[in-house]
């Protein structure tokens, strides 16, 4: 079981970076967000266009051969342009739909309309290939009792700095202090002169680099697929329910611990021979959290009802 | 029946459709017909079940994938079938017709469960929860190998349905090249349509029908009026996952041989896109919608192997998709009522 902690730490820091964007996205706009895994993918993807060498065939359509930048300036552009789509999502999309007054849940089958068009132009553009950064292979080595490789390390201790920093962000920065208040009353705080559709445009940016951090994690860790973001979609959703839907903290503490959870249950007895359905049991939790305490561990009753 | 200026559009746009196969396919247009409307008459009864839920109560179900799957497993395994790697035919069964009751109610009782979470979560919880839900399910059955078959599915058993088969379809197609096994589910779907359609419109006018749209208005104002609206809800969920779950129980029998692979999330939203397209809470809507949603689906096929010409299969059934999830998009933003649906019959915020 503690051989797979290591696993479930790598597993939980995903979740949580992503989970984080996720329910700051809800919290402020309402919005349940579908299309999320997609721009995790967008990361991924991204990274992987931007920092392959420029002879390898990796992608469909051969007149874009990989543009061959370094690792880190590639994840660095990756990151850019994943704001920058949320920045375009919002303003030609969510905020059009937004004055016109669209409903909720309208607007949340637009979001899985478009998860779905995305995530397949994604299959037309990486032809569906199991694909890999071009990093070299690491050993894994024992820190404390978790058996990690260095790399994968860095990669927990980034994730943990990088919810550190949006969780001062939020508790102590103005843009953070006015994202919290509209998600809390978005007209109150209309009247104290916060502009929500600037704060919104703010979260929408913050919201997509977050997710495209989590998919340039998930690649460093794992691999690169066109429906990698879908695939771990469900369990983000689970850590955010967990850790209380529109709680930033929550889902940071939701989102390592569904993590950690779905890899260690694997080496339940009862789970012998079913590791396939590993991903049954997170959403099975997540269901019944919803039915017995659905504000989640840290969430507050008024939001939910 | 009245005739409406949408009832026209309607019929318009599908004998169009229709129409535009015969102009595409020159040749083998009437074998892709037979095929089609199979297609569509499943899908659209998935849809007519999707649309009691969504249409007429407005509960957020993104799981119909499981009730179909409920219903379509339960029956196959109730009858004579193969199942697994290596399974053998077995010869014992439940009668077609019980096998079949039986599977239908199954995805009735998932959706009595799934519909518990319902009662207490608002539209968008839901959402989430049922799509869980659908893939609980579908990652349980392709665990359980033993008693599903798992990856490997379950084969052998399009006999029970196929020995029923009159005389008169194998000597109408005779010298055609048109699958008479499919060509006899489609005329079960089509069966199945009408009367789910004939009942559905019983209740539509029933105190009952007019109960689940009021809860679908105001819930309140039902629970007001004395009305248990936590019953109607969950009988709602009931009726509709039944019905997916007898189209479950068809796709089985046109595919002839049971994947688990079939009921991915993706088969769910080719349902609601249908239902959007059809008309959401439109009664006969989700037919026409099937029938159109069909012929944009076969036709997008051709017109991307001709687009992406060294595209591998995979990339162009995800033109396909790709091509669904802006038809969902963009029928939600603009036409959010669809072919034929009222706007005001249009529940799309959160209470």
């Amino acid at each position: 079981m503690i051989d797979q902690l290591g696993n479930g730490l790598m597993l939980g820091v995903i979740i949580a970076v992503s989970a984080v964007g996720l329910s700051l996205l809800y919290g402020v706009t309402r919005i349940v967000n579908f299309a999320h895994g997609e721009l995790i993918a967008l990361g991924a993807i991204c990274t992987l266009f931007f920092s392959s060498p420029q002879d390898s065939r990796l992608l469909y359509l051969d007149r874009f051969s990989p543009l061959g930048m370094e690792f880190g300036l590639s994840v660095f552009f990756a990151i850019l342009l994943c704001g920058l789509a949320g920045a375009l999502l919002e303003l030609l999309l969510f905020r059009p739909l937004r004055k016109a007054e669209v409903g909720n849940i309208a607007v949340l089958v637009v979001t899985i309309g478009m998860s779905i068009f995305i995530r397949h132009l994604y299959l037309l553009f990486t032809t569906g290939k199991v694909q890999k950064f071009p990093l070299d292979l690491q050993r894994r080595e024992t820190y404390l009792f978790i058996d990690l490789t260095p790399r994968n390390l860095k990669i927990l201790i980034a994730g943990l700095i990088v919810m550190f920093i949006i969780g001062c962000f939020l508790t102590f920065t103005r843009l953070g202090k006015a994202m919290r208040a509209v998600r809390d009353s978005n007209e109150l705080a209309s009247i104290s002169g916060i502009n929500s559709d600037q704060i919104i445009l703010s979260t929408w940016i913050i919201s997509s680099m977050l997710a495209g951090l989590a998919g340039i994690f998930q690649g460093m860790i794992n691999d690169v697929r066109w429906n990698m973001g879908f695939l771990i979609l469900l369990l983000i959703f689970a850590g955010t329910v967990l850790g209380g839907i529109g709680t930033s903290f929550g889902a940071m503490a939701g989102g390592l611990l569904i993590g950690v959870f779905v890899q260690v249950s694997v080496a339940l007895p009862f789970m012998e021979g079913h590791t396939e359905a590993k991903n049954a049991v997170a959403l099975g939790i997540m269901i019944i959290i919803l039915l017995v305490r659905p504000q989640g561990i840290f969430g507050l009753k008024e939001r939910v009802s | 029946m009245k005739v409406t200026s949408r009832g026209v559009i309607t019929i318009l746009v599908t004998t169009l459709s229709l129409g535009a196969v015969y102009v595409l396919n020159p040749g083998s247009a009437t074998r892709l017909m037979f095929s089609l409307l199979t297609f569509a008459g499943i899908y659209g009864l998935a849809a007519i079940g999707l649309n009691v839920h969504f249409g007429w109560t407005g509960l957020l179900n993104f799981g119909h994938a499981a009730f179909m799957g409920m219903g379509a497993y339960v029956t196959l395994l109730l009858i004579p079938h193969a199942a697994g790697r290596e399974g053998e035919v077995t010869t014992t069964g439940l009668p077609l017709i019980l096998a079949i009751f039986i599977g239908i109610a199954s995805a009735s009782l998932l959706g009595l469960l799934l519909g518990l979470p319902a009662i207490r979560l608002r539209g968008d919880y839901l959402a989430i929860v049922t799509i869980a839900a659908a893939e609980i399910f579908r990652l349980l059955v392709r665990d359980l190998e033993a008693i599903t078959g798992g990856v490997y599915g379950i084969i052998s058993y399009s006999d029970a349905l196929q020995k029923y088969r009159p005389k008169i379809i194998d000597s109408l197609l005779v010298d055609m090249d048109i699958s008479v096994n499919q060509t006899w589910v489609g005329v079960i779907a089509w069966l199945c349509i009408f009367a789910v359609l004939l009942l559905l419109k019983r209740l539509n006018s029933s105190p009952w029908g007019r109960a689940l749209r009021a809860v679908r208005e105001d819930e309140d104002a039902v629970r007001a009026l004395g009305k248990n609206s936590v019953w109607l809800k969950l009988q709602s969920f009931m009726l509709g996952a039944g019905i997916g779950g007898l189209s479950g129980i068809l796709l089985a029998f046109n595919y002839g041989s049971l994947q688990v692979s079939t009921f991915v999330p993706i088969l769910t939203f080719y349902i609601w896109a249908i239902m959007i397209l059809g008309g959401v809470g439109s009664l006969s809507g989700p037919i026409f919608g099937a029938i159109v949603f069909w012929v944009i689906i076969s036709e997008t096929d051709k017109i991307a192997e001709i687009i992406f010409e060294n595209a591998n299969g995979q990339q162009l059934a995800g033109v396909r998709f790709a091509l669904v999830g802006l038809l969902i998009m963009f029928l939600m933003i603009y036409r959010p009522s669809g072919l034929l649906g009222k706007k005001e019959e249009l529940l799309l915020d959160v209470k």
